[in-house]
């Protein structure tokens, strides 16, 4: 098991800064999914803590013991890679047992214990396959398989479900949490889906330009947002931003609708909405008209116009029914729902 | 339809020319080389009581060592360019050493004339009186072995996934075990044709051979000019000789021909 720390960890490749002066914790046995968009240097501060890339500055101690300076193989990690990067000479047995050849662990054993692992991982079957005789997602659970066997500090991901279509990216997605969860392995997840963070994370850390925007779990990440750059990453649809002025009782949008929203702050806001608190009732003199019903089974996506600037509605099956293409509606909001976020700076207020 | 089967048919005519075109000097030389001086006055003749006093002269003249000495500088040339070769063309693969110059430069050398070189190959053996022996040969073979074979692998080495390498080091290997592990046997097809490439360059040289090798650590190729001699060629002997040179060749290439073309156009094996 493993506890991972980075302090003050930043990268740069000449003047362009990849990775801006790091402090993060990663518990013991947590699962931690770093999220961004790409370009935010989440990769780098996977293959950092790989050792894959060397630190500009800063140092990265696992189970308190600085591991900056070694070699990956010194660092009893074990990576799952986006391609998940299997040796296509060797057999799914020997894949699984091959960082076991590193521990000079006696053949016998090691074949024994890759056995036991395929079996858990249903590929019991498969063992003398070469990779390319596999399917997508027997090639993720063998990287996986791969990983396990080491009983490593920290399991690191770098995207490993995105090669997977949708169906099997879900499926995938609740048996690595499973496996995560029996074995307790400290497991560091990198993705730009923010979907996948939310589901499987017990922490996220939301990261833009290099730097950490929000870390929290994903409940308050979802729900407390620190910046509009937060608040708009993650959710999907993601949530409605207003500019407006509030004086105190009444929030005017700069789009030409006021709604009563009470707060000792007063001046320029940008106030936000998510999707789903944002209510429609059909209305011949609401401000808003219906330009796109997107249906999702029990739930609709509704894109609405007010004033040229575009509003997602996120409504239930039921009030759908009444409405369609080119309605005029009337649009409010719960003021416990609105997220207010400063006009200049976008931090949260 | 039609103008498929007519372009079999041009396809065809082409290869039969070819074949002809290739296959004649060969089929000439092996009749030649069972011919009496007598029967080879007359090329045409082709049914003849075969004789085989060329193959005995030949091996008595000693072709057959000079045949191994030439194997010996083409095993150990190549040794050293499927070592240094493959190394090489890794790090200019992957780690981008040398930068695009080393990777399209490195075949810079063989736009010289081999008589460039010779002169300082032949001045250095003389100085560390190692010449007429083979050592200056591995030396100046390597000159032009060692860059082909790196150059040839460079593209194998591109299809390789920079991944692999990285997560064998994860899994607890140093760089070099993940290379040898892990890399190297993906482009193990490759090596074999470059191997075998590079055999045969080795194993064809007669210009290097002439001037470093002389007489006594003579190589096949030189040994073979050794027919002609001031009484006039000695054909029907040169023929045997040179089948000696070819045979081996000839097999070589059927086993490189395919990864030959896949080499040349950057390594095309797909993962």
């Amino acid at each position: 098991m493993g506890t991972v720390s980075l302090r003050g960890v930043h990268k740069a490749y000449g003047s362009t800064t990849i990775v801006e002066h790091l402090d993060l914790d990663f518990p013991d046995g947590t699962f931690t999914v770093l999220v961004g968009p790409s370009g935010c240097g989440k990769s780098t501060t996977l293959r950092m803590i790989a050792g894959l890339e060397p630190v500009t500055s800063g140092t990265i101690t696992i189970n308190e013991a600085d591991v900056t300076p070694l070699e990956p193989k010194d660092r009893n990690v074990a990576m799952v890679f986006q391609n998940y990067a299997l040796y296509p000479h060797l057999s799914v047995a020997e894949n699984i047992a091959f960082p076991l050849r590193a521990t000079k662990t006696p053949k016998a054993e090691a074949r024994k214990r890759a056995q036991e692992i395929a079996e858990s991982l249903g590929l019991g079957q498969l063992t003398s396959r070469k990779p390319k005789e596999l399917s997508g997602g027997q090639q993720q659970r063998v990287a996986i398989g791969r990983a396990i066997i080491r009983e490593p500090a920290v399991f690191l991901f770098d995207e490993p479900l995105s090669n997977l279509d949708a169906k099997l990216r879900v499926e995938t997605r609740s048996e690595l949490l499973a496996i995560q969860k029996r074995l307790g392995v400290t497991s560091i997840y990198v993705t730009h889906d923010q979907e996948e963070a939310m589901t499987l994370s017990d922490r996220m850390v939301v990261m833009r330009d290099g730097k950490i925007a929000q870390v929290g779990t994903p409940a308050e990440v979802y729900g407390k947002p620190h910046s509009v750059f937060v608040a708009t990453f993650v959710g999907s649809p993601k949530m409605n931003i207003m500019p407006g002025t509030l004086d105190g009782t009444t929030f005017h949008a700069d789009l030409g609708v006021a709604w009563p929203l009470a707060h000792k702050d007063k001046g320029a806001v940008l106030v936000g909405i998510r999707p789903e608190d944002l209510n429609v009732g059909l209305d011949p003199q609401g401000p808003a008209t219906i330009t796109q019903i997107e249906l999702l089974g029990p739930r609709a996506v509704v894109a609405l116009e007010v004033a040229g600037t575009k509003l997602i509605s996120v409504i239930e099956s039921g009030p759908l029914a009444a409405l369609s293409i080119g309605d005029r509606v009337n649009i409010a909001f719960d003021p416990n729902a609105a997220h207010l976020f400063d006009a200049t700076t976008e931090e949260r207020r | 339809m039609r103008a498929q089967g007519m372009m079999r048919g041009v396809r065809g005519i082409f290869l039969i020319t070819a074949l002809v075109v290739v296959g004649f000097p060969l089929v000439w030389v092996t009749l030649a080389s069972f011919k009496t001086p007598a029967q080879l006055n007359d090329p045409s003749l082709i049914m003849f009581s075969p004789s085989l006093t060329n193959w005995a002269y030949v091996v008595e003249e000693g072709i057959l060592q000079a045949a191994g000495r030439s194997a010996l500088v083409a095993f150990i040339t190549v040794a050293i360019s499927a070592i240094a070769g493959s190394a090489a063309a890794y790090v200019i693969s992957s780690y981008k050493a040398g930068g695009t110059a080393t990777r399209f430069g490195i075949l810079a050398a063989q736009v010289l004339p081999p008589a460039v070189l010779v002169f300082p190959f032949l001045t250095l053996a003389y100085v560390t009186q190692v010449n007429d022996t083979l050592i200056p040969l591995i030396f100046a073979h390597l000159s032009f072995v060692l860059p082909v074979v790196t150059w040839f692998l460079i593209g194998f080495f591109d299809s390789v996934p920079r991944s692999l390498e990285e997560q064998a080091r994860v899994d607890g290997f140093s760089r070099f075990k993940a290379f040898l592990l892990v890399v190297l046997p993906q482009v193990y097809p490759g090596l074999g044709a470059a191997i075998i490439f590079g055999f045969t360059l080795s194993w064809n040289d007669m210009f290097y051979g002439l001037i470093l090798t002389p007489t006594k650590s003579a190589i096949l190729p030189v040994a073979i000019a050794g027919f002609n001699t001031f009484r006039g060629v000695e054909l029907g002997s040169m023929s045997a000789a040179i089948l000696v040179a070819v045979i081996p060749v000839l097999i070589a290439s059927f086993f490189i021909q395919k990864r030959l073309v896949q080499g040349i156009s950057g390594g095309a094996v797909k993962y």
